[in-house]
């Protein structure tokens, strides 16, 4: 394997896309790119760029999407677009597919559909791991997953993200081939020879007793031990609801819910995005009845440490193999969570798999990943709050 | 048989009554202890919620402190930056988006009211596109009085506080396409006013009173910076206009000089020319005057003889004069040749008073001179230094009356200059005239100079050789209490 980087954040976007992608060709010297990751921020998410790009690279499949800033080795950027070129060995095998007008009504079968075209031409090869990036907006994300996982296996390693916006919440891109669109899911199944680790961390700590909830129908929470579910928030904050209402974001990035999942070391963290008029509370992902939650709290030490473990279980998950590349996703609340320190974070992705690592990364309003994946038995859930980094072995 | 049976069902009751008593008390101790742990999960689930609820304050603070930090950091920077800036146009470019993500913001506009157009004019554009920014422009000036009025009252609006009688808040966001924002007012001392807005779209993004603090610090740094442009534009549009009138009167001035050196050359080269055209004459008739003085075309009468010698006399004053009149325009033309030597100053003031000995005997009039080691050398040409020395003696001679006094002495005025005093008891000379008398024909009206015969053009001379030699000349006197004339020469080596 192979791989070339580019990064731009040169104001005129073509002159970007070229520019990045003029990095990327040269990093791979000679050699034919198989397949193209692209990100970008929001102000590049434009069908042009993405013409661009493909004409660039004539026709070499691209996968991608929009985010409110680029990680890469060079640093934390607000404005830019970063390109990584993969040249795959022959015993390497890849599809990409995208379901677009994800149906909110019905996200199993969504997941299904996505899976279904992955697999095509892909089944009797030994599958080794999937990567996709859907529309952080969706609330139906945990059932796309569900429904992934029916066809690719509960098990089968999944890796992706929920691409985000500058923050306003108004609409995130999905970027396959020469097309940018949103309410998609795009995503690349890998099979054949090769070799990867995952980590995921938040570094949030249970507070308080567990509680259990008591009626909910998929990302909303209706009643916690038989009151309305904000009721919960109300009586740790000492706030009433109007008042909930409005530090709802603060609220969300720094107390979010953690759901207990029997068996996982781990508590499944859930962001809170809305409050409904009857004391619901909506959340970014589904929390099932019955399901045993706490309240979280975390610092931004505890968050940097969440990094190093992370990056710390993606290494052991490689095992002997040596790191050819970095793909890193990152919550946009810890962007904003951890603010300045930020490049905290980069030097520890860096200090575990060396300062000239080949990194990219976005950050996301949402991760996919095993909760454990120590031996990738685990099951990928869809994650708040969290770092997941994908470390790719020297095939 | 039957009482041992009764016996023993005695003994299990008892022995089951014991048993469900200690079972009883086991219960009730572990429901206690239940209870004990129930309350003690309750407290501390009361401890988590203090916990949760100091550290969202904590956080709060933790977050409004390091915002208020970088913000400062950047204000300092932007301070430094904008505080080199002297041009208006520039302030306002010395702002990037780098400053403006450090504040807390991804958008931002400034504004200028300009008065003669009555319209709010685009300085600042970050985050917008142009067509946006125009139309936010456009809007801005139909509603021009609701922003005139916030500047007026120096008041600031944000998304957390609107002024009375301002937009609303829905209607600002809407047009600058924002979620949070402030508006502050740039204050001038004098010139055109404006307004600085920066807003987020961000919608995690909550303004706080330090932000609104911020932005008004960075409103006034404008404002101040634009009045330290101004000004300077102001002062340096004066020095442009007065070195410009320098200019001009320089000019003048040189013009002025040129036709005053020509003019001056016109009158030595005619004094030159006439006189060289009278001492022809002049030689003739004194040749004459001479020849028939010695008799040798016949003897003449004692009266013809006494007019002869008067006309030979009269010949050689006017000789003396035209002479005098020539080294006046030779020098004043630069056609004198002077040959600057290092000279012994006591052999020359010395001779000077050998050849006036004659002289200072008639008239009684003790004479000295005090030529100090530190002046021993000057630099001059001996001839005309003699010649300066000849006129300001001989003067001090004829204006001082018998028994006088008349002294020649020198001091050091530094490393390179001498000066040299001729000192007399005589007459003085009038203030008025002082400065006159170096003039050529000036004469002092008074009695003495009626009296004493004199061209009026000896001190010219001096003035003009003492001039030659780059030194000043002048003279220091009061009526009745002598003269001293003061003249400096460059130290010999």
């Amino acid at each position: 394997m192979n791989i070339g980087m580019g990064f731009s954040e040169s104001g005129d976007q073509i002159q970007a896309v070229n520019d990045a992608i003029t990095q990327a060709i040269v990093g791979l010297g000679n050699l034919q790119a198989s397949m193209a990751f692209i990100f970008t921020t929001t102000e590049f998410a434009n069908p042009l760029v993405l013409k661009t790009a493909n004409n660039l690279l004539e026709g070499t499949p691209i996968l991608g999407c929009s985010s409110l800033g680029l990680i890469t080795n060079q640093g934390i950027f607000k404005h830019g677009i970063a390109v990584l070129l993969i040249n795959l060995d022959q015993q390497v095998f890849f599809n990409t597919a995208l379901i677009k007008n994800i149906n909110e009504n019905n996200p199993l079968d969504n997941g299904k559909e996505l899976g279904e075209k992955l697999l095509y031409g892909c089944k009797n090869v030994h599958r080794s791991l999937s990567i996709i990036f859907l529309d952080g907006l969706t609330a139906q994300t945990a059932g796309i997953i569900n429904g992934l996982q029916e066809k690719l296996g509960r098990s089968f390693p999944l890796i992706g993200a929920s691409a985000s916006d500058n923050l306003t919440f108004q609409k995130t891109y999905q970027y396959f081939n020469n097309e940018v669109s949103s309410q998609s899911c795009c995503g690349v199944l890998f099979g054949g020879k090769f070799h990867f680790g995952i980590g995921i961390k938040h570094g949030w700590n249970p507070l308080g007793k567990m509680r259990y909830v008591t009626k909910s129908s998929g990302n909303i929470i209706q009643e916690v031990d038989h009151q309305p579910a904000v009721k919960l928030y109300e009586d740790y904050l000492a706030k009433d609801t109007l008042e909930l209402f409005k530090e709802l974001q603060r609220i969300s990035i720094f107390y979010p819910l953690g759901v207990y999942l029997e068996g996982e070391n781990e508590y499944l963290l859930r962001n809170i995005t809305s409050i409904k008029d009857d004391g619901s509370l909506v959340t970014q992902g589904e929390v099932p009845e019955n399901s045993k939650i706490r309240l979280m709290i975390s610092t931004k030490d505890s968050c940097l440490a969440a990094a190093t473990a992370a990056c710390q279980e993606a290494k052991r998950n490689l095992g002997l193999q040596k790191t050819k590349f970095l793909m890193v996703f990152d919550s946009a609340s810890r962007f904003s969570l951890l603010d300045k320190q930020r490049a905290k974070e980069l030097a520890i992705i860096k200090e575990a798999f060396g300062e000239n690592i080949p990194l990219i990364g976005i950050y996301t309003y949402g991760e996919q990943a095993p909760l454990n994946s120590i031996n990738y038995l685990g099951q990928s859930y869809f994650h708040n709050q969290s770092i997941s980094v994908l470390a790719v072995g020297d095939q | 048989m039957l009482s041992l049976i009764f016996f023993s069902i005695c003994l299990i009751i008892a022995y089951l009554g014991i048993s469900l008593f200690i079972k009883m008390q086991r219960l009730k101790e572990l429901a206690n202890r239940v209870a004990a742990l129930t309350n003690s999960l309750e407290e501390m689930d009361e401890q988590a919620k203090l916990i949760m609820r100091t550290d969202m304050e904590l956080n709060k603070a933790q977050e409004e402190l390091s915002k208020k930090i970088a913000g400062l950091n950047t204000l300092q920077e932007l301070s430094r930056e904008m505080n080199a800036t002297l041009e208006e146009k520039q302030i306002f470019q010395k702002i990037n988006t780098k400053h403006l993500e450090d504040l807390g913001f991804e958008k931002a506009l400034a504004f200028l009211w300009k008065n003669p157009e009555k319209e709010f004019q685009l300085c600042l554009s970050i985050g917008y596109s142009q067509t946006e920014s125009t139309k936010i422009r456009s809007t801005i000036n139909t509603d021009r009085n609701f922003y005139l009025d916030l500047i007026s009252h120096d008041q600031t609006a944000s998304s957390i506080f609107i002024p009375e009688g301002f937009i609303s808040k829905n209607k600002i966001c809407e047009l600058f396409l924002v979620r949070a924002f402030i508006i502050c007012p740039v204050l001038t001392q004098e010139g055109d006013q404006g307004f600085i807005f920066t807003g987020t779209q961000d919608s995690q993004v909550s303004i706080t009173e330090g932000d609104s603090e911020l932005i008004a610090l960075l409103g006034n740094q404008i404002g101040q910076t634009l009045d330290n442009a101004r000004l300077f534009e102001k002062t340096w549009k004066s020095q442009q206009a007065l070195e410009i009138k320098v200019e001009e009167r320089t000019r003048q001035l040189t013009q002025a000089i040129n036709e005053l050196m020509k003019i001056s050359k016109h009158k030595s080269d005619f004094i030159s020319s006439v006189s060289h055209e009278l001492r022809t004459p002049l030689t003739s008739i004194k040749g004459y005057a001479a020849i028939l003085l010695t008799g040798k075309l016949g003897a003449m009468p004692d009266e013809i003889k006494e007019r002869l010698e008067k006309i030979n006399r009269h010949s050689d004053e006017l000789v003396h004069m035209v002479n005098d009149l020539l080294d006046i325009s030779r020098i004043e033309s630069g056609k004198a040749n002077m040959k600057a030597e290092t000279l012994e100053l006591a052999p020359v003031v010395d001779k000077i008073a050998d050849l006036l000995a004659e002289q200072f005997k008639d008239k009684n009039i003790s004479f000295k001179s005090a030529i100090p080691d530190d002046c021993r050398k000057v630099l001059a040409d001996r001839s005309q230094l003699e010649r300066v020395f000849i006129n300001l003696a001989g003067n001090a001679i004829k204006f001082t009356p018998e028994k006088g006094a008349i002294s020649i002495s020198a001091r050091r005025l530094d490393n390179k200059t001498i000066q040299i005093d001729v000192s007399d008891t005589g007459f003085g000379i009038p203030k008025d005239a002082q400065e006159s008398i170096f003039e050529e024909f000036f004469r002092v009206d008074n009695i003495i100079n009626q009296e004493v015969k004199g061209t009026g053009l000896g001190l010219a001379l001096v003035k003009n050789i003492i001039q030659a030699h780059k030194g000043k000349i002048w003279v220091k006197s009061s009526l009745g209490e002598g003269a001293t004339f003061s003249f400096t020469l460059a130290a010999g080596e």
